[in-house]
């Protein structure tokens, strides 16, 4: 038997297989075939993106995409990741866009279109660039509570100031109801009481800080930032926080507050997706109370897909983007099962067709008003945004301090990690 | 009846398997490592497609990375401990086990599970028993042991111990499994003399057993030193690393420099670092442990 034959059978397959690949994904002749970076969760399942990416290839002829799925929530990881090994998808949904633009591997929208058809036009803005449409909104966070628990404690109505808040949270200890839930074991949802007392204390004071903690001017070490850790330390020493709250997962904190073991409860709200419906009077929600009771909304504005600088055909990639992005059947979705808050012009809740709480409502007329809006802390997808890799740190932080007193030490590590990302 | 093929001298057919296995380990381990040393020399980042060359910057910003410092000390003490109870109670298992019967057999078979199962899988699991509402908790809080429910992940401290067993727990099937061939080695008629002479069953281990496991408790501990020096899925299911950073092992921190803070330039440098740790310690601990083989 001749020795070259699997060689050259294996090579011919190759070739093969690469010249299939390549016209499968094209989808028929002078389509242009795009990937597309999703991600899953429980609302937004696999039929919801397949049915979303159908609708936008519907209203853009010629175009075929091709859904890559993260493994995780982290888009930015596996972004990351794809790009390492030379597969950068065509479009990005839900990425960090400051991560990926300072590469230059994104390409901002037409700011035209952005400024015809989005609430706020720049939200999002990455150097004076749109790369990801302004179509929804979060506050992040909220402090949700349950009324029921509350009138057992004997509070009528939810804190305004700090002091308030101290004192409700005293009462409720009293009364043997846990305060505040935490789902600490996920790093993420650990620093959440955090990141509502900067965004309130420091951000409510300057809302340039983060810019001005890049151009070197203010610390995490500064007494503002130290005043207002300080805080969060404090409730961590008086015990207001489940017990083993570092040992209890993201998930089960959701659960553990919905089903009354804890009265209030400091998340993203996109936890307004996870309110239950039958029980949803239940609950309440406030901002993150300040000291003098002024309102401070830790807002974020999320996008729907970035469009990579090196897409296969940028027109078609843009066209989908965009009709992906003003599809009204997406923002149902979103709004109902992710608690997001639509961003587009001339629209009121009604013109979506969406079945909302009651607390869903409170909570979006913090976005409509006209009120003092900051980025949220370590949140945001702008200018304010943080250097990569800094929220790990902040994370990090965050759980340390439930078993350490040492603000100064982990503050000093912030600026350290911040200084070392940005060099 | 099947007939065995003996290996000739200079059997052409050897050669070429050697020249395979050769150029394997060239391609899978001797390129990358020497890939790894050049990439540690630059600043390479993936996203934004640079790659100077930095000298030995990166190995200089390492005395002052207190992230690196926490993360190795956690690996060696982690390492060290872990290695330690794996072989001692593999010791143990394994003079357990050394019985021919069927049940004894299957015994070993389950001693042996954890070993298969991947880590991803045993992080999991793990996650379910010593969740807060988990199952150790429920069987202790039931059984009168303890009063309220432990945070085996939730404190830095705990979540360090916790890591530690569950490490400990995969790794003994390991260790037992060595032990037991090593027991299996040695020479009844050893046993037979001691009892003649009156040896009791402590005398018999101290003089004949534990000695005569010296080879096996070479491989075991090297083996096990190595394993825990690189352990990475179990943490990361387990504990992504936290609470705090306190259970990141160098090989998470790695990780997180290179996919996170796309920092692959200053990740080689702490993979290198590792490396020679890695060597280093393996090297030291075979030396002494042969020198006790050669003692006996």
């Amino acid at each position: 038997m001749r020795r070259k034959r699997p060689t050259v059978v294996c090579l011919a397959a190759a070739l093969a297989l690469t010249g299939c690949s390549a016209a499968s994904t094209g989808g028929g002749e002078g389509d242009s075939a795009l990937t597309y970076l999703t991600f899953e969760t429980p609302s937004l399942t696999a039929k919801f993106w397949d049915t979303s990416i159908a609708n936008a290839e519907k209203k853009v002829p010629g175009v075929k995409v091709n859904k890559i799925v993260a493994p995780s929530t982290d888009r930015d990881a596996y972004a990351k990741q794809l790009q390492a090994s030379g597969q950068f998808p065509d479009l990005l949904q839900s990425i960090t866009p400051s991560t990926f633009a300072t590469a230059g591997l994104l390409k901002p929208y037409d700011q035209t279109w952005v400024d015809a058809k989005f609430l706020l036009p720049m939200g999002n803005a990455y150097k004076g660039k749109v790369y990801i449409p302004p179509t929804n909104s979060q506050i992040i966070p909220e402090v949700f509570y349950n009324k029921k628990l509350f009138a057992e404690a004997g509070i009528s109505a939810p804190p305004k100031t700090w002091s308030q808040f101290m004192a409700v949270c005293a009462k409720l200890k009293d009364a043997g109801i846990t305060p505040v839930e935490l789902g600490g074991g996920d790093p993420f949802s650990a620093s959440m009481p955090l990141v509502g007392i900067l965004s309130a204390d420091v951000l409510g004071e300057n809302p340039n800080w983060l810019k001005e903690r890049y151009a070197g001017k203010v610390k995490f070490t500064d007494a503002n930032v130290k005043a207002a850790v300080t805080k969060y330390r404090t409730m961590v020493e008086k015990g207001y926080f489940n017990d083993g709250a570092l040992g209890v997962k993201y998930a089960d904190s959701i659960t553990n507050f919905t089903s009354g073991k804890a009265a209030m409860y400091i998340m993203g709200s996109w936890f307004l997706g996870a309110v239950p419906k039958d029980r949803a009077d239940d609950f309440g929600a406030f901002l993150t109370p300040t000291d003098d009771g002024s309102l401070v909304v830790p807002f974020s504005v999320g996008g729907s897909m970035a469009v990579s600088a090196k897409a296969a055909d940028p027109a078609k990639a843009t066209a989908f983007a965009q009709a992906w992005s003003l599809d009204p059947a997406n923002y149902k979705t979103l709004i109902e099962g992710d608690g997001a808050f639509p961003m587009l012009k001339d629209k009121t809740l009604d013109d979506y067709g969406v079945s909302v709480t009651k607390v869903f409502k409170d909570s979006y007329s913090y976005v409509t008003a006209q009120n003092e809006k900051v980025s949220a802390f370590g949140w945001a997808t702008n200018d304010d945004s943080m250097p990569s890799g800094l929220n790990n740190a902040f994370y990090a932080a965050s759980q340390a301090l439930f078993s350490s007193d040492d603000i100064d030490g982990e503050l000093a590590k912030l600026d350290a990690a911040w200084d070392a990302a940005t060099k | 009846m099947t007939t065995r093929v003996r290996p000739r001298r200079g059997d052409p057919a050897l050669g070429s398997i050697a020249l395979v296995a050769l150029g394997l380990y060239v391609l899978f381990i001797v390129i990358p490592v020497i890939m790894s040393g050049w990439k540690s020399l630059t600043n390479e980042n993936p996203l934004l497609a640079q790659a100077d060359f930095v000298g030995l910057s990166n190995y200089t910003e390492m005395t002052r990375d207190s992230d690196l410092a926490a993360s190795l000390s956690f690996t060696l003490l982690l390492a060290g401990a872990v290695t330690i109870v794996a072989n001692v109670v593999g010791i143990g298992f394994a003079m357990l086990l050394n019985r021919t019967s069927l049940s004894y057999r299957m015994m070993r078979t389950v001693a042996f599970l954890p070993q298969v199962l991947s880590g991803v899988v045993v992080g999991y699991v793990w996650r379910y028993i010593l969740a807060r509402d988990g199952i150790l908790n429920n069987v202790l809080v039931s059984l009168g042991i303890i009063g309220e429910p432990i945070t085996w992940l939730g404190s830095p401290r705990l979540a360090m111990f916790s890591v530690g067993i569950v490490a400990a727990w995969v790794l003994t099937g390991f260790t037992t499994v060595v032990h037991l061939a090593a027991l299996q080695s040695i020479p009844v008629e050893l046993y037979q003399a001691a009892l003649v002479d009156g040896a009791g069953r402590w005398q018999r281990f101290r003089r004949i057993t534990f000695p005569m496991l010296a080879p096996g408790t070479t491989i075991s501990v090297t083996i096990s030193l190595i394993t825990m020096l690189k352990l990475y899925d179990i943490i990361a299911v387990l504990t992504s690393g936290g609470p705090a950073n306190s259970t990141q092992s160098t090989a998470l921190y790695i990780i997180q420099l290179a996919f996170t803070d796309n920092r692959y330039g200053y990740a080689s440098a702490v993979a290198m670092l590792l490396l020679v740790v890695s060597i280093v310690i393996a090297l030291s601990v075979t030396a002494l442990l042969r020198r006790r083989e050669v003692d006996l």
